[in-house]
């Protein structure tokens, strides 16, 4: 004998009846009217069903904008229990965790700090780069291009920067490491992006070659990003770890590093280079480990263990939003006191204490050699994260010098992210003397010897000062 | 049954009948169109792979309700987003939902770009020709006359017309198929309730992009009962958007490749980065600090094709295979693509602190112009070595600064090879300025040809013909 499928009947769940009466239209045997009486619970007024002459059509169902207005009457008893509660009988997925693995052996390689950087996030456990072209930048993504198939990875060339940092966070939400490289111009249109990532808690890293702005500027090697990444990424109270290297070796260790401190604050990192770093070729010795990423246990993974989680960063109502913010600020709090990272030479006892980061630092420990040389008592500190400022290895070299000379090639950004972290720290601020290059033009050893010896300025700083 | 939540807690907590109606107004589109999804996904058997975007717009609280991994996106990115979490895990069904406002005009990049890439999601489009959240404003999908807060007269010929997304998707290469439905009977709600279904399980055979246009309806901002918001789709809509498939290549597609599970072996991840065991074996005794320190400067300058970068990169991993360090920054702007081609590399005993040359102790100038621009800028006691095939003319230096000729490019004309005159010039330089051993130089050109092994043997002819030149003229 066939078995004969029943079809159900409808009952109305007033409660969950808006009234809309899309299903009275859709009924052919006119069952359903407008209802009259006004619900006590939604004070909306539900439709009234008649069953004499219901012929289980199941018309109204598919009319019916809602997902419970009618619950489904089986004359089969068996079939009328509701399936079980699905989405809370899910437990919270296990976290698989990153395995860290020895890489054979291999002698330096001679590579472009870009390159550098490419392979960091290939030994960091990327596998997913989604970038637009733009100078001086461009080479990361051909080398990722050319590298992320032959990884059975993927390499996408978005139609645009604000669709390359939301193909990285689709690919940070389904918790996978991915990577944009980009530039000034294209850093800015990444700022949405990065805004959304930090409010729905997305890791990934965005390497950002600086070049001189504003708007199209040039792609010579300028630091004037540092505001946009330490204090205006995207709306809202957002922070950033931002890290600054110095040499094409520095590119590929802290780009290493970006992808680890994103997942461990499930929080996109920055890394800010400028376009002489990008470009340069250097010496790069290799790791002696990678990484092989694990599965977060937030992760949208497309599978039944993740099934029940969920990346968003909307909170509609103020008090949860409110919470939601200071649980983000909690967690800034804890980069700012577990991550500032500082690179000191020559610092012990330096009475003048130079100040600077990526390719201008090397400018600048060039010059604490050659003012050691005359006996001045310089030193150099680097500040490896700009964010947070590494105000604690500051604060003792500071209490010693006399002086302190900034030298970067932005109108004093670095400057004014370490006057922030002297004021936040309660600490005397010393005399600061600026060398900075505007344009994309990076300051020299000899206008950082020359402005310490005789106090001689650079062209830009009377016009910035 | 379908995969709604049971229960949907994220609606205010769930509390009260919160808990089990949507947060739509009544008779709104959207509703309909969450529950056919809800039932695709059911009948397809893909809950657990289920990735859902939700787009920002009305229907940006879709996870309130699908039980499914779920994900919010900005206004207009969600393929973008979606197109993320596909290439993440592509065993997930990823389906993007987006609004008028979402899709047809902020997002009209993301999606172009999803439809035409043509890798598996699915895309649901509702269009009900106003900005719902906002509060009924005009949407690039509202109709000719159309009154909307921001059209107050009606939309006009300075406003545009309207959008066809269906008809505009559907005319790309990417998409395997795409179609237009409504919902204001029972015979379209089938037809959407299809249509849904048959886009999500085109990607569940992995066959490619589809996206599904809604005419959906908006009472609210309409101002019309839900019975008339019906109608006012089907007889005002309806002729600017035609129902219907608008491109279907199920037939013709071939599903999409498979997709491979990305390598982590460290073995294999040691080859495809270039890393080399074998130790390069070293001919230096210690630094030239004889010449100009323990920090040289050299500016390598010509035409692009001149290959000025590559000798220069001979260089810097020449000092590198000899355990000092060094740095080389090519010219990389638009004058780089506009004929000219510039190197400065450093090379330092222990560590390139400025690696720029702006005053290079060593010039190797490729033609004329170079020799004009950076010849007075070279050092004190320094070398400039020009290709005097090209530069006849001898250069006006400093007294203190050596220029050196070489005929590079008659050299390399000689050796059948034009293109080697840059290996000629190396050698000059090379012979002139004893930087490094020969076999140190010769053992980064073999490093540079690693690829190319039959043009090792010219290469280092012209190698050595060049530092004869040089020893010739000395």
């Amino acid at each position: 004998m066939a078995a004969t499928v029943e079809r159900p009947k409808p009952v109305l769940v007033p409660d969950s009846c808006k009234g809309c009466g899309r299903c009275i239209d859709a009924c052919e045997h006119h069952c359903i009217e407008p209802g009259s009486d006004i619900d006590p619970v939604t004070g909306l007024v539900p439709v009234r069903i008649h069953l004499e002459h219901c012929t289980a059509c199941g018309l109204c169902f598919d009319a019916c904008p809602e997902p419970y207005a009618l619950r489904p009457e089986f004359a089969d008893a068996a079939r009328a229990s509701r399936p079980a509660p699905r989405a809370t009988a899910i437990p919270a997925a296990e976290p698989i965790p990153d395995a860290i693995v020895e890489l054979p052996p291999a002698e330096p390689l001679v590579i472009k700090g870009m390159y550098a950087s490419a392979i960091g996030a290939i030994l960091a456990g990327c596998r997913h780069f989604f970038g637009y072209p733009i100078t001086p930048s461009t080479e990361g993504a051909e080398l990722m291009a050319r590298l992320l198939p032959r990884l059975d990875g993927q390499f996408v060339q978005a139609v645009s920067e604000v669709a390359a940092i939301n193909m990285l966070y689709g690919a940070g939400s389904a918790g996978v490491r991915a990577t944009t490289f980009t530039s000034s111009p294209g850093f800015s249109l990444m700022l949405e992006g990065l805004s959304y990532m930090m409010g729905a808690r997305v890791p990934g890293v965005v390497v950002n070659v600086m070049r001189g702005g504003p708007g199209l500027g040039n792609i010579a090697p300028s630091q004037s990003d540092i505001k946009l990444a330490c204090r205006g990424l995207g709306h809202g109270d957002s922070h950033a770890i931002v890290l600054a290297p110095a040499t094409p070796q520095e590119m590929l260790e802290l780009t290493m590093l970006a992808f680890d401190l994103a997942f461990k604050y499930r929080n996109p990192v920055i890394v800010l280079a400028d376009a002489y770093l990008a470009q340069m070729t250097g010496r790069v010795t290799l790791p002696r480990t990678m990484v092989q990423p694990g599965v977060p246990s937030w992760a949208v993974a497309g599978d039944e263990a993740h099934r029940r989680n969920l990346i968003t960063s909307i909170y509609l109502s103020e008090t949860e939003l409110e919470g939601e913010n200071l649980r983000l600020l909690a967690k800034y709090a804890r980069m700012v006191d577990e991550e500032p990272r500082a690179d000191l030479f020559e610092c012990g006892d330096a009475e003048i204490l130079i100040v600077a980061c990526n390719t201008p630092s090397r400018m600048a420990k060039g010059a604490v050699r050659t003012l050691r040389a005359r006996g001045v008592k310089a030193g150099l500190f680097r500040p490896l994260t700009l964010w947070p400022f590494p105000i604690r290895a500051l604060a003792p070299v500071l209490g010693r010098a006399r002086e302190v000379v900034v030298v970067e090639a932005s109108a004093a950004q670095l400057e004014d992210e370490m006057r922030l972290a002297i004021s936040h720290a309660n600490l005397a601020t010393p005399p600061i003397t600026r060398v900075n290059r505007l344009g994309g033009i990076l300051p020299s050893h000899d206008e950082i010897v020359s402005c310490v010896v005789s106090g001689a300025r650079a062209p830009a700083l009377e016009a910035t000062a | 049954m379908s995969v709604f939540y049971e229960r949907f807690d994220r609606h205010d907590a769930g509390e009260g009948v919160k808990g089990r109606s949507t947060h739509y107004c009544p008779g709104c589109g959207h509703g309909l169109v969450h529950k056919y999804l809800a039932d695709a996904v059911e009948d397809l058997g893909i809950q657990n792979r289920t990735v859902a975007i939700s787009p920002v717009g009305c229907a940006v609280f879709l996870y309130y309700y699908v039980d499914a991994g779920n994900v919010q996106a900005a206004h207009g990115r969600a393929p973008a987003v979606a197109l993320g979490e596909k290439l993440a895990h592509p065993s997930s069904i990823v389906i993007s939902y987006q609004g008028d406002g979402d899709l047809a005009s902020i997002g009209l990049a993301e999606i172009l770009q999803a439809a035409q890439l043509g890798i598996p999601i699915t895309v649901i489009f509702v269009n009900n020709a106003i900005y719902g959240m906002t509060g009924g404003q005009m949407a690039p999908t509202t109709l000719m006359g159309q009154r909307t807060t921001t059209s107050p007269e009606g939309r006009g010929r300075t406003m545009g017309a309207p959008l066809r997304m269906a008809e505009l998707i559907a005319q790309l290469e990417g998409p395997v198929y795409v179609e237009r439905v409504a919902l204001y009977d029972n015979k379209q709600r089938v037809k959407a309730q299809r249509a849904i279904k048959k886009a999500i399980g085109l990607q569940v055979e992995n066959r490619g992009f589809a996206m599904v246009e809604v005419l959906s309806e908006c009472p609210l901002h309409l101002g019309l009962t839900p019975a008339e918001a019906e109608r006012w789709v089907k007889e005002r809509m309806l002729p600017v958007f035609p129902l219907g498939v608008k491109k279907d290549a199920t037939a013709t597609r071939e599903i999409w490749p498979a997709w491979k599970t990305p390598i982590v072996d460290p073995a294999v991840v040691h080859a495809v980065i270039g890393g080399a065991a074998e130790r390069v074996q070293r001919f230096c005794t210690r630094f030239p600090r004889e010449l100009w320190g323990r920090d040289i400067a050299l500016k390598l300058a010509g035409a692009g094709g001149d290959g000025a970068q590559t000798a220069a990169m001979i260089i810097a991993r020449a000092a590198i295979n000899e355990g000092f360090d060094a740095t080389h920054i090519p010219s990389y702007g638009p004058e780089s693509r506009g004929g000219t081609s510039y190197a400065d590399v450093r090379v330092a005993e222990e560590e390139v602190l400025s690696p720029a040359a702006p005053r290079p102790h060593v010039l190797l100038a490729f033609n004329a112009p170079s020799l004009a621009k950076f010849g007075p800028l070279v050092a004190d006691n320094g070398i400039a070595i020009y290709d005097s095939t090209v530069a006849p003319d001898p250069p006006r230096l400093a007294a203190n600064v050596i220029g050196v000729p070489v005929p590079a490019t008659a050299i390399a004309t000689g050796l059948g090879r034009v293109t080697v005159k840059n290996i000629v010039a190396l050698g000059a330089l090379a012979g002139a300025t004893r930087l490094f051993p020969t076999d140190t130089f010769l053992t980064a050109i073999r490093q540079a040809l690693r690829d190319k092994p039959a043009l090792l043997e010219l290469n280092e002819q012209a190698f050595a013909l060049g530092a004869k030149a040089v020893a010739a003229t000395h």
